[in-house]
């Protein structure tokens, strides 16, 4: 047995739980090669899902961090388009089985790394959604095929005259002890020992009392449809088919339709029955041409508040819908333990069906106040026994009187302050790298995981004593402590200024910091003395709201700060049965929904509703928070000027500003919509030849520098003759998703001891460039209108001469044509995703669709923030604009001896002033070199290609088929040495003529006409509501970099260099590789960091 | 234990018109639904029928067991209160004797003949020395028609369980989590058939519970051995929507008259259009 099959078998935990690495990291190629092949066998074999999984990551690791880096592995190589191709349709296994007849290189590890780990979550999620299913009490659901066997009644009582209303009320849940993310459900099913936390159900307000934040509600209505109503989304629909239930993507109502779903009203084998939704209402009422009203609320609490605000809605929902038909023993008051239990269970179906994910504490606002939640080993009789050491659900401990007194529970709502920082995260991310950590026990990782176990435990005294400050201090400890071990990104520097900032005013008084959920920056807590709550309420908002006005250009904000109200809940979710006058639904839902029924002629309005709408007018009259109705109904009916939003104001100016071309965009906009310019226009003629340049035809900077050319760099360097001109003009689209915000400036990772951004990191390599060389390099940034000012105001510190060129060039996004969206989503390869993500994705895009035509294609786009309609025009018009705007002019004065500039994107971490290959470009006579890298799985967008017999850069979306992309080496890493007389030659200038801004227009003008447009599809985020936000996809138009060396009068030459110098950091899901493979010390040696 | 009575309930609201119906036995004979449940029950080792019907219908009842009327005791439930009420309205009745319990808005239909089904039920009964239920497997989609009940088959024994939970008219959702039994077809559960043989202790239960009959099932299953039996026949509920239709072709189908039943059924397939 090998040593790694000996770790993945052994059932003696001092074995089982050795880590890889401390064998990997001493290992040979040869040596991991062998264990490779060993455990890939191994996993076939062996029946534990749980080995196998662990298998699976471990091969993972081997060819994602270790292997490629050992001595004698190849660096370059082609990856098998078939083993792509596989991996984009999930087809994992099979692409696996490509890669490895493959001889062993770096790029074929990287696209194996990429294969195990996809594979080992496809395993896990399949298994979390069998267990999910074979729920005891969720299996009928999925047996149910038609309407004529679908067995639910509604209760009588829901029947009665008048149609009472069943309410629901429900708290969320907070997590006092964030166990290193122990809720995920894959560690709970293989380590349920340590898979505890501390859960309380709480009630919360923004302002005034505390209340259950959650309100699902249900009744009968006259008419044979299912409505659903989210008021808070404010949106409602009448569903009358079984395909619009299972339609979640097409409106803001797909969690309604999950719970109705989920809890069995409408099963889930009734997907794809084409039968009428009205013979399953008629079942299930008893009564022809009788429907079902579902409705929820949520009330003040935005989006990522980290409280499992959209889990408990979703069990309310539930809830209800379960206790209407008698699923559960009790109609109104609290739930049974079972039933309870029952309604964890179909919320977690739920969120499978929605294509969602959450822990398995996530439902604990169905239970009562304070309760433990731990994992349960797997016993005989369990459905999970023989497959995984825990079950799906873990057990609930709801602590007593006794346990945690109430006096404790007073002290802690006394001392406890929740706040929503604001932030818009996505933690799937952080979920994965948790699971993947734990998977391969990395040493210092799973000691924290031990620490993060052990917090517990002090939280548990600290509530047993009544010791607040206790408490505080171990919540602290565990977000600095184990918590940021296991997970760096768990913190930001927002959160870390804010807490700073909180503990300089309150000094002792702050007991301690608490993070919420996933990660740091959306729902945390703060907790005080209590004699300083009071205080801490209003200046904590104060903080936040300051913090976030500092970093808001770099850090995405998905709304204000909020502090809230709260308190301990300790029914958990109940419901009550109104009837007669009480039978309201809250004021929200009638401002929605009556004025289109005050419409409406009376005598056409059902008895139901004609009933409903004199309550409401008595309750106008009488009820306390319907007194505003009559006042809101009036402005909704009457017709009134809407105030104009200060945003639609602004964007004609900004089209001014930064002289926005209204010719040019009428003549795209008329080619767009003629088919001239588009996304299949955007590749080369299929006639066109394309080839792999061959890695003999290129430089290798590890072959071909010599001392000479080290030398030789190093003179220019002290002679002035170098600038390095950092692309940040554009958005960074993948990096937010869309959310508008400066990724230059974005202080995405802790080095040499800070959060710093990606400036800085770019100033602190010409820094070191500096001391080594004796020089000081001009640095200069591109910007655009939405770069610049925040750029600008940031005032990072550099002793040379630094520079910003801001943009001169700006286009207004349009609504894309339906043709583009079909040929970007149905015509190009993409990642499938699982099954359920599929169907949401279908569904979303649909709706998409709808958007485009509905609002025009090839229209402006005008409907979000001024600066969201806008776009920067591609990195061809950053050079460019160096000309224009004088900056190159400027260099020049200052620089008499400038000849080379150092092109690099923002992204691109690695890229440096490097004396050998400066002097080997200069050496060249070239007049571009480009940086290429061997392409790994992840590198996507084109490279380095032989066109018609020139070598040169080809964009992914200039490709004649994608397959190709696969056939070609090398990556572009868009790392470009500049010869500055053969770029004015190109444009047609000499440098006396830079001053002359006609001429210059003219160069530029004359240059771009050369270069090709490209028509590219942008997602952009709209925010709304409460930390709401919609992603939709925009048409812009670039002329991009690469394409000069396409050029024929411009001698263009390529060099390999290794990886962490060209590699990009596109998104922040990369970051944890980026940190654990290297490249990040890499970056860290290449810097003179400042304080 | 030895059985000698049997309770039959007719009073209920809903079902009590449904024994008054006609139908035509296996034999080709029109008859009264009761006295087709008279036939079964009374030919075999029960002596006596203690028939509960709501007030004003005695002459009724009395009128329709005919040639069975001498051995009919007619017991009024006075008020409806339910199932439970009306088997412990025969409390007096039984005297504190085991009793068989049929209801009368079922018809039961099996190969064997008249009186076969309850003397096979009674003999199992004094076997095994306690209650028993005959049980029927149940598609889920039903369940909101029956009692159900969970339990063990017991090994070596065909078709006879160990009732250890009884849900009166369960969802599928509590059905699952408490009424699965190892054997049965996925989404199945044995319901009950509609006749019973039950001891004295029932009664007890059922004036101390508040006479509800299912959970006065689960009581004596908590209490001591409480067998379900599956018999080797159907039932049809008479008060579903086409009840009567289906139980009348199902009789029909397994009678004399089968072959005409069935010309007449595919002739109707034929000229009738969906």
């Amino acid at each position: 047995m090998t040593v790694l099959e000996e770790i993945l078998t052994s059932a003696d935990p001092n074995v089982r739980d050795c880590a890889l690495e401390s064998f990997a990291e001493q290992a040979t190629a040869a040596m991991l090669l062998e264990e490779a092949a060993a455990i890939e066998a191994l996993r076939h074999r062996h029946e534990s899902l749980y080995v196998r999984v662990r298998a699976l990551f471990f091969l993972y690791a081997i060819h994602r961090f270790y292997l490629p880096g050992k001595a004698g592995v190849p660096q370059q190589a082609l990856i098998p388009g078939t083993g792509v191709e596989h991996l984009l349709d999930r087809r994992f296994e099979e692409a696996i089985q490509v890669f490895l007849r493959e001889p062993t290189s770096a790029p074929v590890s990287s696209a194996l790394g990429m294969a195990y780990q996809r594979q080992a979550f496809q395993t896990l999620a399949d298994q979390v959604r069998r267990s999910v299913k074979s729920v005891r009490g969720n299996q009928w659901m999925f047996r149910c095929g038609h309407p004529l066997d679908y067995p639910l009644r509604l209760r009588p009582e829901l029947l009665e005259p008048g149609f009472p209303l069943l309410h629901e009320t429900t708290p969320v849940r907070m997590d006092l002890t964030h166990s290193g993310w122990s809720d995920i459900f894959f560690l709970g099913m293989d380590y349920p020992e340590g898979a505890r936390v501390l859960n309380i159900s709480v009630d919360l307000a923004v302002r005034g009392e505390a209340k259950p934040p959650v309100e699902a509600f249900l009744r009968v209505i006259d008419e044979p449809v299912l409505r659903l109503t989210s008021i808070d989304l404010g949106a409602s629909a009448d569903v009358t088919t079984l395909r619009e239930v299972f339609n979640f993507g097409e409106d803001y109502l797909g969690l309604l339709k999950a719970a109705v779903i989920a809890s069995g009203l409408v099963p889930p084998g009734l997907e794809g029955a084409d039968q009428p939704l009205e013979l399953l209402l008629e079942k299930l009422t008893g009564r022809a041409g009788y429907g079902l009203e579902i409705a929820s609320q949520v009330n003040d609490i935005p989006k990522g508040s980290r409280l499992a605000v959209s889990t408990n809605l979703l069990a309310s929902l539930i809830a209800v819908a379960m206790r209407a038909t008698g699923q559960t023993r009790t109609l109104t008051g609290t739930l049974a333990e079972d039933d309870r239990r029952l309604v964890a269970a179909r919320a977690i179906l739920g969120e499978w069906l929605g294509g969602s994910g959450g822990g398995w504490q996530d439902s604990g606002g169905v239970w009562p106040g304070m309760k433990l939640i731990e994992g349960q080993v797997a016993t005989e009789g369990d459905l999970e026994y023989g497959i995984s050491r825990g079950c799906l659900l873990p057990r609930h401990k709801v602590l007593d009187r006794d346990s945690v007194t109430d006096d404790t529970r007073r002290k802690l709502e006394g001392s406890l302050v929740l706040v929503h920082g604001g932030m818009a995260q996505d933690v799937g991310p952080v979920l994965e790298m948790v699971t993947e950590k734990y998977l391969l026990r990395s040493e210092r990782e799973w000691k924290a995981r031990q620490d993060a176990i052990s917090v517990l435990e002090d939280v548990l005294a600290a509530l047993r004593a009544g010791d607040i400050p206790a408490l505080g201090a171990a919540t602290e400890r565990n977000f600095f402590g184990p918590l940021q071990e296991i997970i760096p990104w768990a913190t930001n520097a927002f959160t870390e200024r804010v807490i700073a900032r909180t503990r300089a005013e309150f000094g002792e008084g702050f007991w301690g910091f608490w993070m919420l959920g996933g990660m740091a920056g959306g729902g945390m807590g703060f907790m005080f003395a209590p004699e300083l709550k009071a205080r801490a309420l209003v200046r904590l908002q104060e903080i936040l709201r300051e913090t976030k006005r500092e970093l808001e250009a770099a850090v995405p904000f998905a709304m204000e700060p909020v502090v809230y109200n709260f308190a301990i809940n300790e029914d958990g979710t109940r419901s009550e049965l109104l009837r007669d006058q009480q039978a309201l639904m809250p004021p929200g839902y009638y401002s929605l929904l009556a004025p289109a029924l005050l419409r409406l002629d009376p005598r056409t309005l059902t008895p139901a509703r004609r009933a409903e709408l004199e309550r409401l007018s008595e309750a106008a009259r009488q009820t306390d928070g319907f007194s505003s109705m009559p006042r809101v109904l009036f402005d909704t009916l009457m017709p009134m000027r809407r105030a104009t939003a200060g945003a639609g104001e602004a964007l004609p100016e900004l089209l001014e500003r930064y002289g926005f071309d209204r010719e040019q965009h009428e003549l795209i906009r008329q080619e767009m919509k003629q088919g001239r310019i588009g996304l299949a226009q955007n590749r080369l003629p299929l006639s066109a030849t394309l080839s792999d340049v061959d890695a003999a035809e290129i430089a290798d900077a590890a072959r071909d520098i010599t001392g000479a050319h080290i030398n030789r760099g190093e003179a220019a360097l002290r002679d002035g003759a170098v600038a390095v001109v950092t692309l940040a003009g554009g958005l960074g689209t993948r990096w937010t998703k869309g959310a508008g915000v400066v990724k230059a400036l974005n202080p995405f990772a802790k080095i040499a001891g800070r959060h710093r951004d990606f400036v800085e990191v770019h100033l602190a390599k010409s820094r070191r460039v500096n001391l080594d060389h004796e020089t000081l390099l001009p640095h200069v940034f591109t910007t655009s209108y939405l770069t610049h000012p925040g750029i600008q105001r940031a005032r990072h510190e550099y002793e040379g001469p630094l520079l910003l060129s801001e943009g001169r060039s700006i286009g207004l996004r349009m609504v894309p044509t339906e043709r583009d969206l079909r040929f970007a989503w149905e015509e190009s390869r993409q990642q499938q995703l699982d099954e359920r993500q599929q169907k949401m994705r279908a569904s979303v895009r649909t709706a998409l669709i709808g958007w485009a035509k509905s609002s025009g294609e090839a229209s402006d786009y005008i409907d979000n923030l001024p600066l969201q309609c806008l776009h920067p025009v591609g990195h061809w018009y950053e050079i460019a604009n160096l000309l224009l705007n004088g900056t190159l002019k400027q260099l020049l004065e200052q620089r008499p001896h400038l000849s080379t500039l150092l092109v690099h994107n923002i992204d691109t971490l690695g890229a440096a002033v490097d004396p050998g290959l400066l002097g080997w470009h200069l050496e060249s006579g070239a007049a571009l070199t480009t940086e290429v890298i061997p392409r790994f799985i992840e590198d996507r967008g084109g490279g380095l290609a032989k066109v018609d017999g020139r070598a040169r850069l080809v964009e992914g979306l200039a490709l004649p088929q994608e397959e190709l992309e696969f056939e070609l080496s090398f990556y572009n890493s868009l790392t470009t040495w500049v010869s500055v007389p053969a770029l004015l030659k190109a444009f047609g200038l000499q440098a006396s003529e830079l001053g002359d801004a006609e001429k210059v227009r003219a160069a530029v003008r004359r240059l771009a006409a050369r270069m090709p447009t490209y028509l590219t599809l942008k997602d952009v985020k709209k925010r709304w509501g409460k930390g709401q936000e919609d992603i939709y996809p925009v048409a812009q138009w670039e002329k991009l970099w690469g394409d000069m060396t396409a050029l024929s009068e411009l001698d263009s030459r390529f060099v390999v260099v290794p990886r962490p110098r060209g590699q990009q950091l596109k998104e922040p899901a990369q970051l944890d590789g980026w940190l654990r493979d290297g490249s990040a010390a890499y970056v860290e040696s290449l810097g003179a960091w400042g304080r | 234990m030895k059985v000698r009575k049997a309770v039959v309930t007719a009073a209920g609201r809903r079902q009590r018109g449904i024994p008054l119906q006609t139908i035509i036995d296996r034999d080709g004979v029109e008859k009264p639904v009761l006295r087709a449940l008279l036939d079964e029950v009374l030919t075999g080792p029960i002596e006596e029928v203690g028939l509960v019907v709501a007030p004003s219908d005695e002459a009724t009842y009395q009128e329709l067991a005919g040639e069975h009327r001498e051995r009919v005791r007619i017991l009024v439930q006075t008020e409806a209160r339910g199932y439970g009420d009306a088997i412990a309205c025969a409390r007096d009745f039984t005297a504190g004797e085991p009793f068989f319990h049929c209801v009368s808005d079922h018809l039961f239909v099996s190969t064997l003949a008249p009186g076969g089904l309850t003397k096979q039920l009674v003999e199992l009964a004094a076997s095994e020395d306690c209650a028993v239920s005959a049980v029927q497997a149940t598609p889920e989609r039903f369940l909101t028609n029956f009692g159900a009940v969970g339990g063990q088959r017991l090994s070596g024994r065909d078709g006879l369980y160990r009732i250890q939970s009884v849900l009166e008219k369960p969802t599928p959702t509590e059905a699952e989590q408490h009424l699965v039994v190892p054997g049965l077809r996925a989404g199945h559960y044995l319901c009950f058939f509609g006749m019973h043989v039950l001891p004295p202790s029932v009664m007890e239960i059922l004036s101390s519970n508040g006479q509800n009959f299912a959970e006065a099932s689960a009581e004596l299953a908590r209490r001591g051995t409480y067998l379900a039996a599956e018999l080797p026949a159907r039932r049809y509920d008479l008060g579903l929507r086409y009840g009567l239709l289906t139980a009348q072709m199902a009789v029909a189908l397994a009678g004399r008259d089968r072959e005409d039943v069935l010309a007449r059924l595919v002739e109707l397939l034929a000229v009738t259009r969906g």
